[in-house]
């Protein structure tokens, strides 16, 4: 092999092994939790920072919205099918927040609670007619995330 | 020469690409204004309302293959970059800057239907989502290139030098695709290409479909026309130039 | 000569150049201090508000500060000519390239790393997140360097490079801002902060592999 090509293929070598590595410590942060996003059953088990804020997702328990009368106060319970967390919010939901639907919360916990500083309705990927849903809703199928 | 590489430069000699081109635009032309109507009448008249969203849910017929087109265009963009650099073909330059503002425009059509949809159905116009946030940068990408390559006066480096942005830039694609895997953000997960299968109700499905395949049309369309008149400008003093206007 | 020699001398000679024009190199430090005074200034002293902000204003001012100086990578060089002579050596480009954003890492980036505690302290950033922006900013001002210096081989030829270059490398460097600033500001929330490092670290790793290459042929086509 001349110099040359030997060159050539250091360099080359170096950058493939930069490039790997590169791919490698993507997958090792894709491990990591790095969005400050919870569910509720992290949230049950001590996982979530107190008094920090971060951000929880879930779905709303049917039945469990509670509105103050005259006020802007709601609180409801958010789940991910295994664990209950009670989330508090003074201020103006979004048209799709409705029981059973997806949520993400910003917020604090405080006691237990959840003090939410905002409240966006997630909709979910899946699009079907009104007919279909119902009938869905008959027999679900397994929880969605 | 393989029969790639005979392919690659039979398309790339601009005189071929200008008649084949020409016989092609008004087939193409056709078949756009075929799937735009029924994708726009079936999608926006006879698919039924969404289950939660209601009628609000009819955007993605716009959003959804504006969106599409946006990554779209970008990795046409990149594959034409490669060509030029590497084989020096003329028409992937002209493909590649004629394909720049049509790129632009779609992903600028996604934020603004994505943000259409977003006031009703999240309660907020904008978030700092990854997949918004993502998007608005490949825009600002477009525009970045747009501008590099009418910076550079020079027409060939003009090209190369866009060729070689427009390569960097492809990072940003797999960003956006895995935005909403990666991070849990507001962004719904993907409806229609996934492993599992599309997870939408066919009758809403195939509308969607018809008019991304009208996107895609209107976008060769479009790119053809302006590729056209760059290959004319820049042409003009070669012969079947001047056969062809028929003049000396 | 070998290719590391020859890595080794340009880098010596970048930074002896360097050293030779000192004002050149304090300036874009005392463009970071100022900017960062000028938010206190700007959106009012509450020492909440700020301690929240500080990671942003950091990492932005650090991230304009980069800006300002890209220039200087390729500019002079390519004025006097030592760029053409540098495209025609038998010495591979794409490292030579990597010297010289080295040796402006060394000079322009370096120096920010060190004075950028003492001015989170000025906003009140808190001190447990001091040693996450050091190392934020260790892994993310090098890619910050790499990334431009694409933009400025693209860039170096033309005569109003500079609106053109922030244009170009701004979109590139968001994604450094976004993780570099939230993994600071996970530190200051008590909050595990790896997940990030890793991913500027990966930033790192790629730019370091295919960024000299990239401004190798933008300076190529750039000098043609």
């Amino acid at each position: 092999m001349n110099p040359k090509r030997k060159q050539r293929l250091i360099l080359i070598s170096a950058m493939v092994i930069g490039v790997v590595v590169a791919v490698s410590l993507i997958l090792l942060a894709l491990n990591e939790n790095i969005n400050h996003y919870f569910d509720p059953t992290q949230v049950v088990a001590g996982e979530a920072p107190q008094d920090h804020t971060f951000r929880i997702g879930g779905m709303v328990v049917n039945g469990s919205v509670q509105r103050e009368v005259g006020e802007l106060m709601v609180s409801f319970g958010l789940t991910d099918y295994q664990k209950t967390v009670t989330v508090t919010y003074d201020g103006i939901l979004p048209d799709l927040f409705r029981e059973g639907q997806g949520v993400v919360a910003l917020g604090k916990l405080k006691d237990g609670v959840f003090v939410a500083e905002e409240v966006l309705a997630k909709h979910d990927e899946n699009y079907m007619p009104p007919e279909v849903a119902a009938s869905l809703k008959k027999d679900p199928p397994q929880a969605a995330n | 020469m393989n029969s790639f590489m005979k392919w690659i430069h039979k398309w790339g000699s601009p005189p071929w690409f200008y008649r084949v081109s020409g016989m092609m635009l008004p087939w193409l032309t056709g078949l756009f204004a075929i799937t735009l109507v029924y994708g726009l009448y079936a999608g926006l008249v006879l698919a039924p309302a969404d289950y939660q969203q209601g009628d609000s849910f009819r955007i993605i017929y716009v959003h959804v293959p504006a969106a599409w087109m946006g990554m779209f265009i970008y990795i046409v963009m990149a594959v034409a970059a490669v060509v030029h650099l590497v084989w020096r073909i003329k028409i992937a330059d002209v493909v590649l800057i004629s394909s720049a503002p049509i790129g632009a425009s779609f992903a600028f059509i996604a934020l603004v239907t994505g943000s259409l949809w977003g006031k009703p159905m999240w309660g907020t116009w904008w978030t700092w989502d990854a997949r918004l946030t993502s998007e608005l940068l490949l825009l600002f990408i477009y525009l970045g290139i747009i501008a590099l390559h009418s910076a550079v006066e020079d027409r060939q480096s003009a090209g190369r030098a866009t060729a070689v942005l427009t390569l960097v830039g492809v990072v940003n694609i797999p960003i956006i695709h895995y935005s909403v895997v990666w991070w849990n953000t507001l962004h719904q997960g993907t409806t229609v290409m996934r492993l599992d299968g599309p997870a939408i109700a066919p009758q809403m499905l195939w509308p969607l479909l018809s008019m991304a395949i009208a996107f895609k049309l209107y976008y060769v369309i479009v790119m053809m026309l302006r590729a056209r008149g760059e290959i004319l400008a820049r042409e003009t003093k070669s012969r079947w130039v001047r056969e062809l206007v028929g003049g000396e | 000569m070998s290719v590391w020699q020859a890595f080794i001398e340009l880098l010596r000679r970048d930074l002896r150049l360097a050293m030779r024009r000192r004002a050149e190199v304090a300036n874009p430090l005392l463009f970071f201090v100022m900017v960062i005074v000028l938010f206190p200034l700007g959106v009012g002293a509450e020492p909440n508000l700020l301690e929240r902000m500080s990671a942003g204003v950091v990492w932005v001012a650090a991230l304009l500060a980069a800006l300002l100086t890209l220039d200087s990578i390729f500019r002079s060089d390519f004025e006097d000519g030592t760029l053409e002579q540098l495209l025609l050596s038998a010495q591979p480009l794409s490292v030579m390239v990597l010297a010289k954003v080295v040796a402006h890492w060394l000079v322009t980036g370096l120096p920010l790393l060190l004075v950028a505690p003492l001015l989170a302290m000025l906003l009140g950033m808190k001190s447990e997140a001091m040693g996450t922006l050091m190392l934020s900013l260790l892994l993310g001002t090098p890619v910050l360097s790499l990334i431009g210096a694409i933009g400025v081989a693209l860039t170096v030829g033309l005569r109003r490079a500079g609106v053109i270059l922030s244009l170009l490398v701004l979109p590139l460097y968001v994604p450094v801002l976004i993780f570099g600033a939230a993994a600071v500001d996970a530190a200051a929330s008590g909050l595990p902060v790896a997940g990030q490092l890793y991913i500027l670290a990966a930033f790192l790793a790629m730019a370091l592999s295919l960024a000299p290459v990239a401004a190798a042929s933008a300076l190529r086509i750039s000098l043609s």
